[in-house]
């Protein structure tokens, strides 16, 4: 009883502390980082980052010089993860140390909101990378596009149909041209151009205040670089 | 370093004129590029700062930019380009229909790429709505231009100078070549050919161990592999010489021979050739034999886009041709006509624009009704130069305008009576029923016969009323684009995304350079030849005709290209088989097409559609 009364209390805490984070905060003025990882596999606590790459953008526009992608010279088992990402061992082998991307990150993701397309296994690749580095913990907030286009399905659907909330399918949906697949700059640019046609498809202007996605349940918080008890 | 994403490097790959850029040009621009989603209410990026280029990837957009009048655009658009080219600010502002992707480029790059002269003649080009292609301007290419290096397909014979005579006639011997290059250091120093070895060698009964370079032509006449197989002739017959080695001009090394009879090779294989052919058909079974090749020979050796240009042309006189001929193998069994006649061709044979699924189209005008025996001959006659094309493969028309049809054997006197009965009662049937006898051409028989017709017509047909009722006519078809200037595919067909340029564009043009000509007293049925002689009193202006005619080449082109490479009869052009650049000039040509028609609708008929 008095753990679920905390762990009420604790929500609340986040919430509220989200909510306070978020003011101020404008479609205009919110700078915005589209992030995409791809991994060794689909097990958030034993994956590792085989690329990232990243793309900026405000209020609907995106310079394209801000776009970043590297390859991870990991030496993890890659299981069936190059069917996927066509990242394979010989690919790898020339790629960066993942330190060296994620300096290049660090400044990024404290000033700017996170953009991810089904963010907690992405947050928890990049989470587990942070312990591994022993990088400072730091708080991150993120919108979740997978989460706004599901809150938009279940407006029509009792159940999901399959693969209806998949990047490229909810792209098709908002009338965004087909891109390719499963390299991490195009799917973080593919991303962040889809969370510019959502904003529009909920409605939101310029000067709306991020806040009004709160209910969508599509914005978080997380903590970076702490080992996280779920 | 940024990184480029692939779709981003995609989408610009295929953007004309950016597709020409090489890979670090194109780089530098995106680098420097912005992506907008814009809707309803970003469109302040416009309003403000530097003018930038702005090209639509996807979205649907109003937009007013130093252009003037408000243009509907979509994917693959580009805007402010005005603003750019004349490096001074316009007054921008976009309308959003639908909201979607746009670059955004910097005017600094782009001015630094308008030093490209791809890159500017397609902005201009844009610009004046005109048709961007260099390639029309020499149209008059044929088979006979083909460069040198399409030409030689074997690797040159050559011999140091040092070898033996005997060696060097031996190696010739082996090699099967009548000429043997001399070399030092792979550059060419002389040539030694079979007539060398006669009058050099065995004449003056030579020792054949002495070096063959002291019987070469030393420094012998060349050409680059860049000159084309004609001017390989011209320099033959000046020079008086059978054997012309090709060099490479960057290396300078030589790559190859043209021999007079790589000339003569090269000569059957020209379409023209089969028209020599045909001429020389002694009777049905060989005519049909030959007439039959002719879609190989297109398909063989229409490459370049001036052979489409006159592959039409080529049909239709090759048609003619096939008519003579059956005409003559009539006569020879039944007699010669029991009066003049003059075989009349119409439609797109008229004009000269055959492609290889036009049907025939032909009447018969005769010097004065015929008895009934007289009527008899023709009506044999006619049925055995219609069944006798149709096994040539021209086919039989399915609307029956064909000389083998009764009604279409008309006395001259009758033919006018006609006309008269057309310019009475223009009505949206008859027209549909007499549109295809107003391009008429006469292909065999008797042609002072037609000329009569034509002197006694033609101050009918250029009466205003008809001319009105012609031009409210060609109103009812429109150029295949939607309002946003997309293209818009015909339905129910397999394939998705095909425009049948024949009777959404190509019959257009057709329509306006008849209307212009009849109302100009010209009387012949080329469209272009049409669009070309209007005088200066014709309400087309020689800027917009000479437009038309390039378009109406380019569409001629596309149409030919796709019969030939899909080995089909029809017309129906995919446009997803389109380069980029083909695809903004298929959409400048439709919009021109459709001013030009508008134009002409308010011209003849005052504007009452």
């Amino acid at each position: 009883m008095i753990l679920q009364w905390l762990k009420r209390q604790l929500t609340l805490a986040a919430g509220s502390s989200l909510t306070k984070q978020l003011s101020g905060r404008y479609i205009n003025n919110t700078d915005l980082l589209a992030i995409d990882v791809e991994l060794t596999s689909l097990d958030a606590k034993a994956t590792d980052i085989t690329s990232i790459g990243w793309v900026a953008g405000k209020g609907g526009q995106l310079s394209l010089s801000s776009c970043e992608y590297f390859v991870i010279n990991t030496s993890a088992a890659l299981g069936q993860s190059p069917v996927i990402h066509g990242l394979t061992h010989d690919i790898l082998a020339q790629g960066k140390p993942l330190a060296v991307s994620l300096d290049k990150l660090m400044p990024l993701l404290q000033s700017s909101v996170l953009v991810f397309h089904n963010a907690s296994l992405d947050l928890a690749a990049l989470n587990k990378a942070f312990i591994e580095l022993s990088l400072p913990v730091i708080d991150v907030i993120y919108i979740d596009t997978l989460k706004l286009a599901v809150y938009q399905l279940s407006k029509q659907h009792q159940v999901l149909p399959t693969n209806s909330a998949t990047l490229t399918v909810c792209r098709q949906r908002l009338d965004l041209p087909s891109c390719p697949e499963h390299n991490a700059l195009d799917d973080a640019l593919a991303t962040i151009q889809l969370l510019f046609a959502q904003f529009e498809q909920f409605g939101l202007d310029q000067t709306s205040p991020l806040s009004q996605l709160l209910h969508t349940k599509a914005l978080g918080k997380y903590r970076l670089g702490e080992t996280q008890d779920r | 370093m940024t990184a480029i994403a692939k779709q981003v490097e995609d989408f610009l790959s295929t953007s004309a004129p950016f597709d020409m850029l090489n890979e670090s040009m194109r780089h530098d621009l995106i680098r420097h590029a912005d992506l907008l989603y814009v809707t309803t209410d970003n469109t302040e990026h416009f309003k403000t700062g530097e003018p930038r280029l702005y090209l639509i990837q996807s979205g649907q957009f109003s937009v007013e930019d130093g252009e003037g009048a408000a243009r509907h655009l979509s994917e693959g658009d580009y805007f402010n380009y005005a603003a750019i080219l004349d490096k001074r600010f316009y007054p921008l502002s976009v309308h959003v229909d639908s909201p979607g992707l746009v670059y955004s480029f910097a005017a600094e790059d782009v001015c630094a790429l308008l030093e490209l002269v791809e890159v500017n003649s397609f902005f201009t080009g844009l610009r004046n709505n005109a048709l961007q292609n260099h390639a029309i301007a020499d149209s008059n290419s044929m088979w006979l231009y083909k460069p040198l290096t399409d030409v030689i397909d074997k690797a040159p014979v050559a011999a140091h100078g040092n070898t033996s005579i005997a060696d060097a006639a031996m190696l010739m011997t082996r090699e099967k070549v009548s000429s043997l290059l001399v070399t030092a250091n792979d550059k060419l120093i002389g040539i030694v050919t079979d007539r060398d070895l006669r009058s050099r060698v065995v004449a003056h009964a030579l020792d054949t161990a002495l070096p063959v370079k002291q019987i070469m032509t030393v420094n012998p006449t060349q050409i680059g592999n860049s000159r084309t197989l004609f001017d390989a002739m011209a320099l033959m017959t000046e020079k008086n010489i059978h054997h012309l080695p090709v060099i490479d001009h960057l290396s300078q090394s030589p790559i190859g021979m043209v021999t007079a009879s790589d000339i003569i090779r090269h000569q059957r294989g020209n379409v023209l050739f089969i028209i020599g052919e045909l001429t020389k058909a002694n009777n049905l079974y060989e005519l049909t034999r030959l007439s039959w090749q002719l879609p190989h020979y297109f398909a063989a050796h229409a490459k370049r886009a001036g052979d489409y240009d006159i592959a039409g042309k080529i049909l239709s006189q090759a048609t003619d041709v096939m008519t003579r001929k059956l005409i003559g193998f009539f006569q020879q069994d039944n007699g010669k006509a029991p009066m003049m006649f003059a075989w009349l061709v119409y439609g797109s044979q008229a004009r000269e624009d055959q492609t290889t699924g036009s049907d025939q189209d032909s009447g018969l005008l005769l010097a004065s009704t015929p008895n009934e025996k007289q009527a008899a001959y023709f009506a044999d006659m006619t049925d055995y130069v219609c069944k006798g094309l149709a096994k040539c493969g021209i086919k039989l028309c399915d609307g029956n305008i064909m000389a083998s049809n009764p009604e279409l054997r008309l006395s001259v006197d009758e033919a006018v009576k006609e006309a008269e009965r057309w310019v009475a009662a223009p009505t949206s049937k008859a027209i549909m029923h007499f549109n295809i006898f107003l391009d008429v051409r006469c292909a065999a028989g008797d042609a002072s016969l037609f000329k009569q017709l034509q002197k006694r017509r033609a101050p009918l047909l250029q009466q205003k009323m008809f001319l009105a009722a012609l031009a409210r006519n060609s109103n009812d078809v429109s150029v295949p684009l939607s309002m946003f200037q997309k293209f818009s595919y015909e339905k129910g067909r397999k394939q998705k995304d095909t425009i049948d340029l024949k009777t959404r564009a190509v019959a257009l043009i057709n329509n306006i350079a008849r209307i212009y000509a009849l109302a100009d007293g010209i009387t012949l049925p080329n469209t272009v030849a049409r669009l070309e002689s209007l005088s200066d009193k014709s309400e087309l202006s020689s800027k917009d005709a000479a437009n038309l005619k390039d378009i109406w080449v380019f569409l001629n082109r596309l149409r030919w290209r796709h019969q030939l490479e899909n080995k089909v009869t029809d017309n129906l052009v995919s446009v997803s088989m389109l380069s980029s650049i083909q695809k903004h000039q298929l959409k400048a040509g439709f919009k021109a097409i459709e001013r030009a028609n508008e134009a002409m609708v308010m011209k003849f008929s005052g504007g009452v559609g």
